[in-house]
């Protein structure tokens, strides 16, 4: 009895002090910083990128002399692009790192495991590339009732409503097929796709899935084939893109591709360089012409051997600023004063242009349209959805 | 395009798949008809012959864009591959599985995962985990007739399948080698007291299993790219097609590979449930095979020995 009244007061203490951890200042001399994210696997390029271009970031900021005369630091973890992993990983940041804010998860799925657990506990988000549209609409779960999941990426809501109307009202087509992963991330465009071309009055003749892994797609691509569609919408990762473009083109299929902003990441253009001509993508919008992106893109470039960074990097990277700036002027790293920091940003400006956030965190958007010539997209301009219509903006 | 020509389509696609499936398979069944082990490491030892493939070819290929050169790199790239995995083959029997031979069942099985684990990360720490390309050495522009398209690629992988079915078919049956393998397999201890040198036999075994992996490594690549857990899935496919062949027979895993390439080609679009479920419709046709014929198509309904 005296002994279960001992374990009793042993685990109160426990949890007491995970309690006062929470709300414990960052420890040292050092703001923390998480990252989530895959830096292993087959798709490890996206986190690899994104977290290069935190780290990247962190580092311009601690050689201009920190912030409020501390260091940030980076702490990346590896999420191998699985849910549980990524759960683990934030376990290790929230609780043991004590982190001020996150920066990921990379993938949709993950990020929707991980908005949960910080709408629970109170800790800063900031997807730089989850884009599945309940990414955001996480229950809002703290007993403050804020919201604390931002994204520096367009939500999918967006991209599919844009890429709907792109196709069917400047492209003119009527009949598309689509070929997806298995994903939330390739599901949640195709059907947002799909959902607006047939409200538009247009017609999806083929809908094929895949798993996501797969290496032969050529069965789903005979019967997109045989469906005879004006085009094919591929909202996919890199690796099984480039896969369909090269076994799609061994059957004969002449139809044009269409595809997501996961087709933004340059790897494409060393799986799959003889296939990717005249794909047309949506995906993010390009900047207002600003040093900070040609001088991001170039500071990146010297830092990582001459690598490109991907949008997903760039979001990244913009993520990383609007922290450190929330917490310059929340002026500690309480993860509430952040979070408030975070949600007041006004006009940022980053490398990919002017941010703001709406209520529920998404990122404020007009998409981008980019036609790929060879093996270099080309920017066809940036489009928004008003009135059941497409416009250019510029 | 009319209905028959479809499926011709699916069949010619999955008949590729399958040839590469049963190269892969051969390997299993040939160390589990020796051994009565499967050998988990096998996959990866088609990722290591993949690898190894890879940079010869692109080494010898240099700068040269002439094409009699790069078919010629391309098999001298395959040759080197297969050499090397048959020596890694040999080596990983030598010090992972040989002083295992009498320990517990069990142990042999783990110490290949291991072995498993062990190529598969150090490749990724080598060579890092992206994919990579393996280019074509040939133009692969489809040849299409009467709306079927069927690539040089795909050409290249059953004639080369083939062939070395063919060779290993020869080698089994009408060698003394071979005999010596089969002797092996039937009976160990009877073969050793005949004269038969069973360590050299098992070496071979692996030698010449390890070398199959590596050419199905290296024909799959060019579709599968290269990167270190490409001998996960395919290997475990290629192991299914084994059992469902009956492990242990060579001619059964050949057509055990067939079969499941087929069926992951067909099965779905035959049935109008998503291609997404191919796998799944694929091995629940194999469990019904497993059911009707537990010990695979061409698999002896051998007795346990005790």
């Amino acid at each position: 009895m005296r002994k279960a009244a001992m374990v009793l007061l042993v685990a109160l203490f426990a949890v007491a002090g995970v309690f006062a951890g929470g709300a414990k200042e960052g420890s040292g001399d050092v703001y923390k910083i998480g990252f989530i994210g895959p830096l292993t696997g087959d798709n490890a390029n996206y986190g690899i990128r994104c977290s290069n271009a935190a780290r990247l970031a962190i580092d311009e900021i601690n050689a201009d002399g920190g912030i409020n005369g501390k260091q940030l630091t980076l702490i990346a973890e590896n999420s191998e692009g699985t849910v549980e992993k990524a759960l683990s990983s934030y376990e290790k940041l929230a609780y043991t790192d004590e982190v001020c804010a996150i920066i990921g998860p990379v993938f949709t799925g993950p990020a929707l495991a991980v908005a949960q657990r910080c709408q629970e506990d109170g800790i800063v988000m900031i997807s730089p590339s989850a884009t599945h549209k309940d990414v955001t609409a996480q229950p809002i779960a703290n007993s403050d009732g804020l919201n604390y999941v931002f994204r520096t990426v367009p939500s999918d809501a967006l991209q599919s409503e844009v890429a709907a109307h792109y196709f069917y009202e400047v492209l003119g087509y009527r009949k598309l097929a689509s070929l997806y992963a298995m994903n939330d991330y390739s599901q949640g465009l195709a059907n947002g796709m799909a959902e607006t071309f047939t409200a538009l009055g247009g017609q999806i003749v083929a809908s094929e899935t895949c798993m996501v892994g797969d290496k032969d797609f050529r069965t789903q691509l005979t019967q997109i084939k045989a469906a005879n569609p004006e085009a094919i919408y591929i909202p996919n990762y890199t690796v099984e893109d480039a896969q369909i473009l090269e076994q799609a083109a061994q059957l004969g299929i002449t139809a044009p591709f269409l595809s997501s902003d996961g087709f933004s990441d340059p790897e494409i253009y060393n799986l799959a360089p003889d296939f990717t001509d005249g794909v047309v993508y949506v995906g993010p919008a390009q900047a207002e012409a600003s040093t900070i992106l040609s001088d991001f893109q170039a500071a990146y470039a010297a830092a990582y051997n001459g690598d490109a960074p991907d949008s997903f990097a760039t979001n990244s990277y913009d993520a990383t600023y609007i922290i450190a700036a929330a917490i310059e002027r929340a002026g500690s790293a309480d993860t509430k004063a952040v979070r408030d920091e975070v949600a007041a940003t006004k006009d940022f400006l980053g490398a990919n242009g002017t941010i703001n956030f709406a209520a529920n965190g998404d990122l404020v958007a007009s998409q981008g349209v980019y036609d790929v010539e060879g093996t270099t997209p080309v920017y066809v301009g940036s489009f928004q959805v008003v009135d059941n219509h497409i416009v250019q903006v510029d | 395009m009319a209905t028959l020509t479809l499926y011709i389509q699916y069949i010619v696609n999955g008949l590729t798949l399958g040839a590469i499936y049963s190269l892969i398979a051969l390997g299993y069944t040939m160390v589990y008809g020796i051994l009565k082990f499967i050998n988990f490491a096998h996959g990866d030892i088609l990722m290591v012959g993949a690898f190894i493939g890879l940079i010869v070819y692109e080494a010898l290929l240099g700068t040269s864009t002439s094409p009699v050169w790069m078919m010629a790199a391309f098999f001298i790239a395959m040759i080197v591959s297969m050499v090397l995995s048959a020596l890694l083959g040999m080596f990983i029997e030598r010090v992972a599985y040989k002083p295992l031979r009498n320990a517990n069942r069990l142990a042999p099985l783990l110490s290949a995962i291991g072995v498993s684990f062990i190529l598969s990360n150090g490749a990724a720490w080598i060579f890092g985990t992206q994919s990579r390309r393996f280019p074509y050495p040939f133009d692969n522009t489809p040849i299409t007739f009467g709306g079927i398209s069927i690539t040089p690629h795909q050409i290249l992988m059953l004639v080369v399948s083939v062939v070395m079915m063919v060779l290993l078919a020869f080698f089994v049956n009408k060698t003394r080698m071979g005999k010596a393998m089969r002797a092996t397999s039937l009976d160990q201890p009877t073969s050793a007291l005949m004269g038969i040198n069973v360590n050299r036999v098992i070496s071979l075994t692996f030698a010449i299993g390890s070398a199959l992996a590596a050419v199905g490594g290296i024909l799959a690549a060019f579709d599968f790219r290269v990167y270190p857990s490409m001998g996960t899935m395919t290997g475990l496919k290629a192991f299914v097609a084994a059992v469902i062949g009956g492990i242990g027979s060579i001619p059964g895993a050949m057509i055990g590979g067939i079969l499941l390439g087929i069926l992951e080609a067909v099965g779905a679009p035959l049935l109008h449930i998503p291609n997404g479920l191919k796998d799944t419709v694929a091995f629940a046709v194999l469990i019904i095979v497993l059911l009707l014929r537990p010990e695979g198509i061409l698999g002896k309904n051998e007795r346990e020995k005790v």
